[in-house]
């Protein structure tokens, strides 16, 4: 079988894998770099479990080749925590218990930090539809959005 | 917000600790099953049944075994024949078919190559020949006279007698008059529901990796609710010894119930001993949806009588539950499930029927929430005819302590009174109805269970304590278990570590739920600390030159008088010196589970042009007894009412008169996204449960029950139609505008 | 003798009668003695039930538990949950 060499950016790290050209990037990031925080929840794009950002655009990994990461800069979970310090969205997930069986959580964590980069004082319905690609059948999403919201005011305030 | 009823002080209990397992979820370190890689792994891949009924004639794996990467392929000819009198075989014939399939998607073979994609060829080239059956794919299809069988196996033992059937069970409940009940009655409401099957929904789909050693052991990494009855339910299937399998408990990612079956383990058992190599298994979601047992669907037609002073006098009702292709005790579990009420003259008969479509598994407080939508929505229209406040209807009518069961029991300690009672008292109730929108209200309730649990309490030399149980977490039980250790000892929480131990590392402990783990591992862990106090006294008074019965426990301390007080780290420091290492186990068959009841109430607002129905405003309230980490106990309520809501407006399994499920994947089987849901508001009721040392009731279940009735109520309230059929989407709420209207 | 409660599928076995009078000094000498009246009993209120006595349910299993000749049992539909 031939694999195709991809080469990309992880979390500000370069890296490199070998990837068939019908394996998803999902597939890859999992298998190749180890990445297992990127889950798959449908393998069809509609539960945002394996949600990356690319090039800081946010995309789910199970719809993408891996090939197609070839020069790319991918997001995951793992590069929300600046050495010993959390991230705010993290930090005030785990203060809101914002999380029940944690599988939805790197999606949730990798969209939720999408918006705010893009959008830092969302509105209740703001913050819903951005995360509407992220399935959590856990939390009924009331603690995940008070946690996004207390998110954004707590970056906010550090400005 | 919480309404407590002479409420002890804890120090801890009650308190909102970051849960211990919270950073490595946050930062993508947890380890779910399917994240585990072994050296050498295998993947295996099932082969299943392109027909929902089917008889085997021949299986051919030949060329499947001759293929690239193939390392080990597996049929039902390689389990043990089962007696089908005993408790397994049910479960053993849904991991793998014998000489029938009996729904689409059923496993017939299954294979493991050294990848994925070899694994899925081979499992293309497994040539199966079926002599295709009629399927039952419905209630009244499994009752019609003549009746194709739907599963052999399935007998009316039950009757007395043994001849195939499709009737899984049948079970009367009752007591008084039904008859004279309603000759009397001012109001008589007879209404026929209709529900559909529904999945659990658990983002993560069933994985396993298994690694059976040339010694013949098997090493078992699952995703499940319980990793002892992994344990047990895969010797039995495999006809193994449970000395010969050990099973560690991986993050799970969602059960709800319907990960306390299994469908992989033994499957992946058996493909590793016969590769000599680990094998790993995942499940797609399509394999999820089309092949793993949902809750089931069901008919109840009901009829409620009662006095013009609002006295609900009568009910009589048939309620018919689909258990898929095994029987199960889904009826029954629904007509006792009605006992909210004192309804002195009672008739429920239950049927439970056996089809060609997946057997049925738990789905959070199994069969309660298809009852309560008849029962719930009789009472509401009782009220409503009445002209009275659907809340003091029911606080007229609600058991309290003493009251019998439909079942015959008597209902302990309860709560029902004090949960209703906080809606009527909350801020949204007595707030003004929004412009256009309806109201509606509804209950529930889930008796709870106690059953078996373990758990050992080890104090380090520093006095820190290791809290180990045998209950996977699929809730924050982790949290409570050392909030209830630290407040037994007296030692802050954040010192105390919880861990979820493997079946060799901790004693036996029953599956996560019926709502228990809080309650019934808790007292495990309760009772080891009680003993691990004992010890410290022991050795406070031997540190002290005293006789022991003059120390005392204060406060994560020992008192001996005249003496300043030993902590715990000051005793753990002289362990070695005062006789060893300070460790404890307890273990109990758990009795005394307090039924947890529920009210919510909801604000809709109906498109009456297109059927959408939009939740403007949600409350529910919750009797947990005591709640020991409000935030999981607010999760608990807040995860079941959204399953809930998803029941009831959207959620169904569509199927092909093949029996072929049409929509298995998450954009058609539609559960609620975020942009579906207002804010959940909460309000925890604390009855304490006199059996438990904090008082706790089991939260995980119940609130599932009440938000498809308290939105059908709403629905009415806010349009006058009566909904009658679940799901209550779109296109459905249209025709029913259109056939009331 | 103790009063004995059974549910209707229990009772298919025993002709349709669910309250009966039985001996037995514990629940599982009560349910030894109906599955000698009434064979094939037993097994169903050993595996297949839950058991109250004078109103309080009973850890699962539990054949061991006193009776006497006061008591009131209740055998019932196991309850699980999800």
């Amino acid at each position: 079988m031939s694999r195709t060499h991809v080469n990309c950016t992880v979390n500000g790290d370069e890296v490199d894998f070998l990837a068939s050209d019908d394996t998803s990037l999902l597939d890859a990031l999992r298998d190749e770099l180890g990445l297992t925080s990127v889950k798959e929840g449908c393998g069809t794009g509609d539960c945002g479990a394996c949600s990356i950002t690319v090039d800081g655009k946010l995309n789910c990994s199970c719809l993408m080749f891996a090939p197609e990461a070839e020069g790319t800069s991918i997001g995951t979970v793992e590069g929300l925590a600046d050495g010993d310090q959390l991230h705010p969205l993290q930090q005030t997930f785990l203060e809101g218990a914002a999380l029940q069986c944690g599988i939805c959580t790197p999606g949730v964590l990798v969209a939720a930090k999408v918006l705010l980069d893009e959008n830092p004082a969302p509105t209740e319905t703001e913050i819903r539809y951005a995360l509407a690609g992220n399935l959590c059948r856990c939390t009924g999403y009331d603690k995940i959005i008070h946690a996004v919201q207390e998110a954004a005011v707590q970056i906010g305030a550090s400005k | 917000m919480t309404a407590t009823e002479n409420r002890p002080t804890y120090k801890y209990v009650g308190t909102r600790p970051i849960r211990h397992d919270g950073l490595e979820k946050v930062t993508g370190k947890a380890r779910f099953a399917a994240d585990l890689n072994l050296t050498g792994q295998l993947r295996g891949v099932m082969v299943r049944s392109p027909h929902a009924h089917a008889r085997i004639k021949s299986i051919d794996t030949s060329a499947a075994e001759a293929m690239p990467g193939v390392k080990s392929v597996t049929t039902g000819a390689d389990f043990p024949d089962i007696d089908p009198a005993m408790p397994a075989y049910d479960e053993a014939i849904n991991v793998i078919a014998r000489d029938e399939v009996l729904y689409h998607g059923h496993v017939v073979a299954a294979v493991a190559a050294t990848t994925l994609s070899e694994a899925r060829a081979a499992a293309a080239a497994v040539k199966v020949d079926y002599d295709v059956l009629d399927p039952i794919l419905s209630i009244e299809g499994a009752l019609e006279d003549g009746a194709t069988i739907a599963n052999k196996s399935n007998r009316t033992l039950f009757l007395g007698q043994d001849d195939e059937t499709n009737l899984a069970s049948m079970a009367p409940f009752g007591r008084g008059d039904v008859e004279a009940g309603f000759a009397d009655a001012d109001v008589i409401v007879e209404r026929f529901f209709t529900t559909k099957a529904v999945h659990q929904g658990y983002i993560e789909p069933h994985a396993c990796v298994a690694d059976v050693g040339q010694d013949g052991k098997a090493s078992i990494w699952a995703s499940s609710q319980g990793h002892f009855a992994v344990r047990s339910k895969t010797a039995d299937i495999l006809g193994w010894g449970t000395d010969k399998i050990k099973v560690t408990p991986a993050e799970i990612g969602g059960g709800f119930g319907g990960k306390t079956t299994i469908y992989l383990e033994p499957i992946a058992v058996k493909l590793s001993q016969k590769a000599s190599r680990p094998v790993k298994i995942v499940m797609s979601r399509e394999e999820v949806l089309r092949a793993t047992g949902p809750a089931p669907a069901a008919e109840i037609s009901i009829k409620v009588g009662a006095k013009n002073d609002g006295e609900l006098t009568t009910i009589q009702s048939t309620m018919k539950y689909s258990n898929g292709s095994a029987k199960g005790y889904a009826a029954m579990l629904g007509a006792m499930s009605t006992a909210s009420y004192k309804f002195p003259n009672l008739d429920i008969q239950t049927f439970g029927t056996v089809a060609n479509t997946p057997k049925s598994a738990a789905y959070r407080a199994p069969s309660a929430p298809q009852a309560a939508f008849a029962v719930e929505s009789c009472v509401d229209e009782i009220a409503k005819t009445l002209g009275m406040d659907p809340i003091e209807i029911r606080l007229q009518n609600a058991v309290i302590e003493g009251d019998i069961t439909a079942m015959g029991a008597p209902h302990p300690k309860i709560g029902f009174i004090e949960t209703m009672t906080a809606i009527k008292d909350s801020e949204h109730y007595n707030s003004p109805v929004p412009e256009g929108a309806g109201r509606g209200f509804g209950t529930g309730f889930w008796f709870n269970i106690g059953e078996q649990s373990s758990a050992t309490v080890n104090l380090n030399e520093d006095g820190t304590a290791t809290v180990i149980t045998g209950s996977p977490d699929i809730g924050g039980s982790r949290a409570s278990m050392a909030l209830m250790a630290a407040e037994t000892l007296g030692l802050d929480p954040m010192r105390i570590t919880p861990i979820i131990a493997d079946t060799e590392s901790v004693g036996f402990t029953d599956i996560t739920e019926g709502s228990r783990a809080t309650f019934a591992t808790g007292m495990a862990v309760t009772n080891a600390c009680l003993e691990l106090i004992a010890q410290m006294k022991a050795r406070a008074a031997t540190m002290r030159g005293v006789e022991v019965d003059t120390v005392d426990w204060l406060d994560g301390a020992a008192i001996v008088d005249g003496h300043d007080p030993l902590t715990i780290a000051e005793i753990t420091a002289q362990a070695k010196q005062t006789g060893g290492p300070l460790t404890s186990t307890a273990s109990l068959n758990a009795a005394g589970a307090g039924p947890s009841f529920a009210a919510h109430l909801a604000d809709v607002a109906v498109d009456e042009e297109t059927g959408v129905v939009t939740i403007l405003r949600y409350t529910a309230a919750q009797d947990a007894g005591t709640a020991i980490h409000p935030s999981y106990v607010e999760g608990q309520m807040q995860g079941g009412s959204a399953q809930g809501i998803g029941w009831a407006l959207n959620e169904e399994y569509i199927y092909s008169d093949d029996g072929v499920m049409e929509n298995a994947s998450f954009l058609d089987y539609r559960m609620p996204v975020a942009s579906d849901l207002p804010m959940l508001e909460t309000i925890i009721v604390e009855v304490p449960n006199p059996s438990h040392p904090y008082g706790v009731r089991g939260v995980g279940e119940t609130g599932i029950v009440p938000p498809i009735n308290t939105i059908a109520n709403a629905i009415h309230s806010a349009t006058g139609v009566r909904m009658t059929d679940l799901p209550m989407s779109p296109p459905n709420v249209l025709k029913a505008i259109h056939e009331q209207k | 003798m103790a009063r004995v409660h059974l549910q209707a599928n229990h009772a298919s076995f025993t002709d349709g009668v669910r309250e009966l009078e039985v001996d037995g000094a514990t629940v599982g000498a009560v349910i030894d003695e109906l599955d000698r009246r009434h064979p094939g009993l037993g097994p169903m209120l050993r595996e297949g039930s839950s058991v109250a006595i004078d109103g309080e349910l009973q850890p699962r299993g539990t054949i061991y538990a006193a009776v006497t000749a006061d008591s009131d049992l209740h055998f019932l539909a196991p309850i699980t949950g999800g």
